[in-house]
């Protein structure tokens, strides 16, 4: 494979995960949105993949499949489990409506853009260059969390926003270390069962997992 | 090996191995074991002071210790002596610490209490030798936090305890803010973060620099020595605290902020112009009238000698001022006085306090009150400790032949002899000076004439007083070694002049203009001189021939009860209580002081004529406090109540809030 290949198809890779970001946004029935994360994950490990290949590195080929198994694997798995013990889980009314929302993402995608200038210009290589699609889906990330109901919505805006700050890992600094990739993916798995185990508590307390119930446990 | 760093390392490590015992040890044992390693811990940091005081120096870099800056520990003859003053006062709260904590393993004998104390004695006796800023800020924090747990060791039982403990935090935390501020400013004008560094790049910044680093520094020291009016923390957190950390506070602690303002100010800043000085004096003229008149007024003992803190923390601040200004104007020789007044006075403080905050803490522990008007009567169950506070209170009222008199005659001396070249400011202050010592000195002696006065002598007032019983032996020693000192500097504080010789050489103030003689103290260029051991030993025996006289060759005497007006004996409720005592003296300060009286007559339903009963209730507020810190302590309540509006709850409103912040701060550097 030749480098010029190689860096369209990361280029490539990178436009998808931005666009499966959209994706989340767009969709809102709950087994979309999982198929749409699983689809970012393995994206994820493409790009994670490539730069490996590029670098001819085995340990970061290890941390690729760690994160392949992760967050294609694992992750929409536990998702999944969610969505068949809470079937009912649509998001049925946002706070801020899905046109609205697709149009604040690509403003939101402008400044990830604006703001992630320095590091591109201080970038060599084509994985420097694609930098910002990341910061783009960590913004997008935190909107999806602020402005859904439903706390599985919540689970999947935290999740977009750990693949951004991985992809900005992964794309600024060409590979992250072994160790540094165990740590965040262990805090990553247990928050999703700390999340997990809270929406099915939610469910059964309340009969919903609409997180705006919540609002009387404040001080 | 170095003999200080062979004192300072068993210091160090004899603290830590107390404060692991504290943890180990079951509460029978508790108070015994950390007592004693604490007091052996602190002889090794006198004699690593004494070490120090005799000008060998040493210096060690220890980068593994703290992260980034690592270890820097600079020991010249400043940090000796006040390395001395520390190690002492631990000593005598290590041998108090057996009697006062060996109680029942709860309160200042806990796990919890017992483990901090000797943390905090150890981060105390590494203030003054710190070398560099970053161990200064780390050793300064870690003795403020140590001392923070300390004074809330009874807050389940006393509300006001909580209190306490919450403005001394805030206090602390504020002046550890403008320290931070102000040296690291420091370090990043000089461009080094070591004391040696900064000293020698120190005098190329610009006036603005070095003038706002020292305010800010000032700042931040004077509140940990608890001037006015930076003192609010003081009178709660030295009253409210055990008897064992109120000595290690008053007569350590704050004395530690003494020795920051003379680091910075004299070594790292290396003099500083004028005006610096002259805030310093008027900090400390104001601090040492408003504390002693709260002091003459106060009914609780543990916060009269509070303020007298604040009162004789103002004596040495207004001599820190004075030496300034006078080095300013070439008088070196006064200068020198000056300082040889502070450094001596620091000591004279350090030891008297602990002898009067230990007589309190047995006073506390035998009544279970602080009330003075609640005492009276304990010469007789109690007259050991009677005996001792006495000595404290003769030396704290700075009466000959108490030690407190030779360290003010010191300080009365430089202030006047301001020289002759002295322009109008000098000339100005010096006579509002010696004013200002004199009235403060007077109305010391009425303070502590009520303090033992209504205290201990007379009849109780109240059932606990009457209950009260002599305290064990080990707070007896403690007092005991406090009381020794005391006398010791009473009579010959003489043989302190070679360490101050060298003190003064280090702050470039040329040597100390006290001439030793034997058992005696000249001062160079002056006729003035004075010898204390005479001055106590005539004191004595004019007082004990004038009694033998009276006895021998006066008229047989005949016994009458005074003053009881044909009415019988003499019963509790006629005594002056300390309230009516310092009634004229309040009377005269009124203007001043405020107080707030409530009298509320009774009378008979059947007589509008007859009364039935009077009640007067008194209390005198601290105006200080209540005009500067009441405005801004209710404008952040009121903030903070209006600001639990923005939490209301909602999930969704706090990530908005995150994505808000990311999106500001992301759009700010954008358009940077």
């Amino acid at each position: 494979m030749s480098h010029d290949v190689s860096s369209q198809l990361l280029n490539l890779a990178c436009g998808l995960f931005l666009l499966t970001a959209l994706g989340v946004l767009w969709r809102r029935q709950v087994s979309a949105l999982v198929s749409l994360l699983t689809l970012q994950g393995a994206l994820l490990t493409t790009i994670a993949v490539l730069l490996a290949a590029e670098h001819h590195s085995a340990a970061a080929l290890a941390v690729a499949a760690g994160i392949g198994i992760l967050k294609a694997g694992i992750v929409p798995w536990m998702l999944r489990r969610v969505h068949r013990l809470v079937p009912d889980a649509r998001e049925t009314r946002p706070l801020v409506n899905i046109s609205a929302s697709i149009l604040a993402a690509a403003g939101l995608t402008l400044l990830g853009y604006a703001a992630a200038r320095p590091l591109v210009a201080a970038a060599s290589s084509a994985s420097g260059r694609a930098t910002p699609v990341g910061l783009a889906v960590v913004l997008i990330g935190f909107f999806l969390a602020a402005t859904r109901q439903r706390a599985i919505s919540q689970i999947i805006g935290v999740l977009l926003i750990d693949n951004g700050i991985a992809a900005v890992a992964f794309l600024a600094t060409g590979g992250v270390p072994l160790v540094v990739e165990l740590g965040v993916s262990a805090d990553l798995a247990l928050a999703v069962l700390v999340l997990q185990i809270l929406t099915n508590r939610l469910h059964a307390t309340f009969g919903s997992t609409d997180l705006d119930e919540l609002r009387e446990l404040h001080d | 090996m170095n003999p200080i760093a062979a004192g300072l390392a068993a210091t160090t490590g004899l603290a830590m191995c107390a404060s692991v015992a504290a943890i180990g040890t079951p509460s029978r044992w508790r108070a015994r074991v950390v007592g004693v390693l604490t007091a052996v811990s602190g002889t090794a940091g006198v004699a690593a002071g004494i070490a120090a005081v005799t000008g060998i120096g040493w210096r060690a870099e220890l980068p593994g210790v703290l992260p980034l800056a690592g270890l820097t520990l600079d020991a010249d003859a400043l940090s000796g002596w006040f390395l001395v003053i520390v190690g002492a006062v631990t000593t005598v709260v290590g041998i108090y610490t057996i009697g006062y904590a060996g109680g029942d393993g709860r309160g200042p004998g806990s796990g919890t209490s017992l483990t901090v104390l000797p943390v905090f004695t150890a981060a105390m006796a590494l203030v003054p030798v710190a070398g560099s800023v970053p161990t200064l800020l780390a050793v300064w924090e870690l003795m403020a936090v140590a001392s923070l747990l300390l004074v809330l060791t009874e807050h389940r039982h006393r509300a006001a305890v909580r209190s306490a403990g919450v403005w001394y935090a805030a206090m602390t935390q504020a002046g550890f803010v403008a320290l931070l501020v102000g040296l690291l400013w420091l370090a990043a004008a000089t461009g080094s973060v070591s004391f040696a560094g900064i000293r020698s790049a120190a005098g190329h910044l610009p006036a603005a620099v070095t003038g706002a680093v020292f305010l800010l520094c000032l700042a931040g020291f004077a509140s940990k020595a608890g001037a006015v009016p930076l003192h609010p923390w003081l009178p709660r957190a030295h009253a409210e605290a055990p008897s064992h950390v109120s000595m290690l506070m008053s007569a350590a602690m704050v004395k530690l902020g003494v020795y920051g303002i003379l680091r910075v100010g004299f070594d790292l800043l290396g003099g500083g112009p004028r005006w610096w000085w002259l805030v310093v004096a008027a900090l400390g003229a104001l601090s040492a009238l408003y504390g002693i008149m709260q002091a003459a007024v106060a009914g609780d003992l543990k916060r009269l000698l509070a303020f007298s803190t604040s009162e004789n923390i103002g004596l040495i601040l207004l001599g820190i001022g004075f030496t300034g200004v006078l080095a300013h104007a070439g008088n070196t020789l006064a200068a020198g006085l000056a300082m040889t007044a502070v450094l001596l006075h620091t000591v004279n403080h350090a030891a008297f306090k602990t002898l009067l905050f230990a007589g309190a803490g047995s006073v506390v522990r035998a009544t279970g009150t602080r009330h003075l008007d609640q005492l009276g009567g304990l010469v007789r169950p109690m007259p050991v400790t009677t005996a001792f506070v006495a000595t404290g209170a003769l030396a704290a009222a700075a009466l000959p032949p108490g030690n407190g008199f030779v360290s003010e005659w010191l300080l009365l001396q430089a202030f006047l002899h301001p020289g002759q070249g002295a322009d109008t400011a000098l000339t100005i202050a010096a006579p509002l000076a010696v004013a200002v010592v004199a009235l403060t000195t007077g109305v010391a002696v009425v303070t502590f004439v009520k303090a033992v006065g209504t205290g201990f002598l007379a009849r109780p007032r109240s059932d606990c007083a009457a209950r009260a019983v002599e305290s064990p032996a080990s707070m007896l020693t403690a007092m005991g070694v406090a009381a020794a000192g005391c006398v010791a500097l009473a009579v010959v504080p003489a043989l302190a002049t070679p360490a101050l010789t060298r003190v003064l050489a280090g702050l470039q103030l040329g040597g100390t203009p006290v001439n030793r003689e034997v058992l005696g103290l000249h001062l160079a260029g002056t006729a003035a001189s004075v010898r204390p051991l005479w001055l106590a030993v005539g004191i004595v025996a004019v007082t004990g021939t004038v009694a033998v006289t009276a006895r021998s060759l006066g008229r047989a005497r005949r016994r009458a009860i005074a003053w009881d007006c044909g009415d019988g004996p003499l019963t509790a409720r006629m005594e002056y209580t300390a309230t009516s005592f310092a009634e004229p003296l309040q009377r005269v300060f009124d203007d001043v002081l405020a107080p707030e009286r409530d009298i509320d007559v009774t009378h008979d339903t059947e007589s509008a004529y007859h009364v039935a009963a009077i009640r007067y209730h008194q209390q005198i507020p601290d105006r200080i406090e209540n005009r500067l810190y009441r405005p801004v302590v209710d404008t952040v309540a009121a903030v903070g109540t209006r600001a639990r509006a923005l939490a209301s709850g909602s999930v969704h409103r706090y990530l908005a809030y995150m994505l808000v912040a990311l999106v500001v701060v992301l759009v700010a550097g954008v358009i940077r």
